[in-house]
């Protein structure tokens, strides 16, 4: 309440600009949200590019298109760009749009830092892609920044680190805010239990990106210290120890994967009861199996260093704490299988996804498993194995559930349905596609093909190139993604309030396009 | 951001005499942002997160690597600010009462706050929807001031409870 005549506290609600402005200076939940998902976009079509390169070096053994350092500079970016500017943001562009409609609150806790959050991260991808441009071009030591190469780079090794700062400082920003608004301005009657899953495993990754993200910031400040001004933490030459990096990097580097992968079971438990038209199977279970995951991933993260050299003692300990995350991983996969089984299924687009989702990040999961024994993973470490298995993980599990979500909420966003054609067309591609790239991976990785390099044995030439053709089909595709969203955002048929016929929750209760101020009054639940 | 509560309750009230009104025939209408998370919970947020980070940091920097504890101090800083300003926002609330001739606004938004009296039959209700894509914005004005009241409301509760202050008003 304010007087006129002196203060006027209006909340911001009564002007928005318009034009770029609308844009820059945007507090509305909505409209970060968006801007967190088309820069998402932009980065997947940079991000897969230079996948594309990389697979077309890779089409025959020798050296074709490029310099090899230059090879190095494209594994690098692709992997930081993918995680840092593709899958990361693309899951807080989902959680801007879709908490607050969940849990029935008008915006997040503090719409000021969120426009900060979202603004910070275009200018460290300028800063990531502008370094190709610099002496020595961009970084070329892989994503994970191992030293000694890391320290010995050139002038875009600082600017990377910078930019993972700046990223870093955009997630603690956008993750206190996620924490906060879920906590603080729920619905009255939204009991935590009561809480949509994908709001559960949001909470759960905010928590997960708080208590690692200083790990990642203190890691790369000490890679800086030691690159300028002359300490000596991963510098064996001077007493420092490079593999204590891979300790303190993993540290956060194991969370961080299922910070990529949490939010995907969140969107997956959204989808697949909705189009079973059944409630989620074992809500309470998935609650705790994600909770259990999160808490584990803190004690798995030597299992990407088996080959560095530990005690056996370690080696077990990591083993099995591996092994051990499989429990509440197959928890969830029982439950979704279970919420389909005996439901009245039906086929749209998102569904498909979220099938193929638990198909994939299932094999994506085995593979992993295999890797988790000791004596396995040193035969496979730095193999084409790994580079299966993530991508499995990350690819038809992060990415395949990026494109579930957009698909089931796009009516919501735009009040137009997407042409599910298109969207088929666009699922069997992808899926196809996907599997042609990162099948044969298993092959070569099991034949001992090593990763990131751009020249190979003549004995892996076959699976390469089926891989290289999977590839230019799967990135091909992801354009048919990019005209379905556009023309759904142009026009088309109108979407219903609750667009879906099995969908539940507060979103489902708004019109379609949700309005640009909604909940502004919280609803009750009962 | 501000989250109101439910007006729907606060609504039917306003429009029922009997429960609109205290003990003394008052009209009182009062409102105020939802807050989920009580002291205790806000708490157990802020030091379950400032004990892993300052546990695995301390743990770091025992080893040597201390550069990850002002990093993890800086995040914990910004964990209390944030929850600090959440609570600061608790004791938020608009109050209307219309007692006899006089109309009372009180209200206390974060650091502000503030009151003013009007009298009744000086008082007007002003209520603004002309500009499309934008809130209603509902005041009441006397002697060419205007003091803005519903903050916490919906569009529609604002609309209705213009409609129960004028009834009010001119009774």
């Amino acid at each position: 309440m304010s007087d006129a005549a002196h203060a006027h506290d209006d909340h911001g609600h009564h002007a928005h600009p318009a034009g770029i402005m609308r844009w820059l200076t945007t507090t509305n939940h909505k409209d970060i949200g968006s801007l967190y998902l088309w820069f998402s976009l932009i980065m997947l079509f940079t991000a897969g590019s230079m996948a594309l390169l990389i697979r077309s070096e890779l089409f025959e053994p020798g050296m074709q298109l490029m310099h090899p350092d230059f090879f190095n500079q494209l594994t690098t970016m692709h992997g930081l760009i993918m995680i840092f500017g593709v899958i990361m943001p693309a899951f807080t562009g989902f959680a801007n749009w879709q908490v607050p409609l969940m849990i029935g609150a008008p915006d997040m806790a503090f719409p000021r830092m969120n426009n900060w959050s979202f603004w910070l991260l275009p200018v460290a991808g300028i800063m990531l892609l502008g370094s190709f441009w610099l002496p020595g071009g961009a970084v070329a030591g892989g994503w994970t920044m191992y030293p000694p190469l890391f320290i010995q780079g050139g002038v875009s090794y600082d600017l990377t680190i910078l930019a993972v700062h700046i990223m870093g400082l955009s997630s603690i920003m956008g993750s206190i805010n996620i924490i906060t608004t879920i906590l603080n301005m729920r619905a009255p009657g939204l009991t935590l239990m009561k809480m949509p899953m994908f709001v559960w495993t949001w909470l759960i990754t905010a928590y997960l990106l708080i208590a690692t993200m200083p790990v990642l910031a203190g890691a790369v400040t000490m890679l800086l210290t030691d690159r300028n001004f002359g300490t000596h933490f991963f510098n064996a030459a001077g007493g420092g120890d490079p593999v204590m990096f891979q300790h303190i990097f993993w540290f956060f580097g194991h969370p961080e994967v299922y910070i990529l992968i949490l939010p995907a079971f969140g969107i997956i438990s959204q989808i697949i009861p909705t189009f079973a038209r059944k409630p989620l199977f074992g809500y309470a279970s998935m609650v705790y199996a994600t909770a259990s995951i999160a808490i584990l991933s803190f004690t798995v993260w030597a299992h990407h260093m088996f080959a560095v050299g530990m005690p056996v003692a370690a080696q077990l300990f990591f083993m099995f704490s591996t092994m051990l995350i499989a429990v509440p991983t197959g928890v969830k996969v029982f439950n979704w299988v279970a919420t389909m089984w005996k439901g009245s299924l039906t086929f749209e687009t998102p569904m498909l996804f979220a099938i193929a989702f638990v198909c994939l990040f299932t094999i994506g999961g085995f593979s992993g498993l295999v890797l988790a024994m000791a004596p396995v993973d040193i035969q496979l470490q730095d193999t084409y194995y790994v580079v299966a298995h993530f991508h499995y993980v990350l690819v038809s599990g992060a990415l395949f559930s990026i494109f579930a979500g957009i698909y089931f909420w796009l009516p919501k966003w735009t009040g137009h349905m997407y042409n599910e054609t298109l969207g088929k067309v666009h699922f069997w591609l992808s899926v196809i596609g996907m599997n042609i790239v990162f099948f044969p991976m298993h092959f070569l990785g099991l034949a001992g093909m090593p990763r990131r390099i751009p020249d190979y044995a003549l004995q892996f030439t076959e699976f390469n190139q089926i891989a290289t053709v999977g590839a230019f089909i799967f990135g091909f595709s992801q354009l048919v993604f990019l005209y379905v969203v556009l023309k759904a955002i142009k026009g088309g048929a109108k979407a219903s309030d609750r667009v879906w016929e099995g969908a539940e929750g507060l979103e489902w209760t708004l019109p379609s396009p949700a309005p640009y101020h909604t909940f502004e009054t919280a609803p009750v639940v009962k | 951001m501000p989250h109101p509560v439910s007006s729907i309750h606060d609504m039917e009230q306003v429009d029922t005499e009997d429960c609109g009104g205290d003990a003394s025939g008052a009209f009182v209408f009062q409102s105020r942002p939802n807050h989920s998370l009580t002291h205790g919970q806000q708490r157990f947020v802020f030091w379950s997160l400032a004990a892993v980070c300052l546990a695995t940091s301390s743990g770091f920097a025992l080893l040597g690597y201390w550069l990850i504890l002002p990093f993890a101090g800086l995040e914990i800083g910004l964990l209390a600010w944030a929850l600090e300003a959440l609570r600061s926002r608790e004791g938020d609330y608009e109050t209307l009462t219309i007692e006899g001739d006089v109309v009372r606004v009180e209200w206390h938004a974060g650091t502000r706050g503030g009151r003013r009296e009007m009298n009744r039959r000086w008082a007007r209700v002003v209520c603004d929807c002309r500009t499309p894509g934008r809130n209603c914005r509902l005041s009441l004005s006397s002697h060419g001031r205007e003091t803005e009241i519903g903050q916490y409301l919906s569009d529609e509760a604002r609309l209705r409870l213009a409609a129960a202050l004028r009834r009010k008003l001119q009774a």
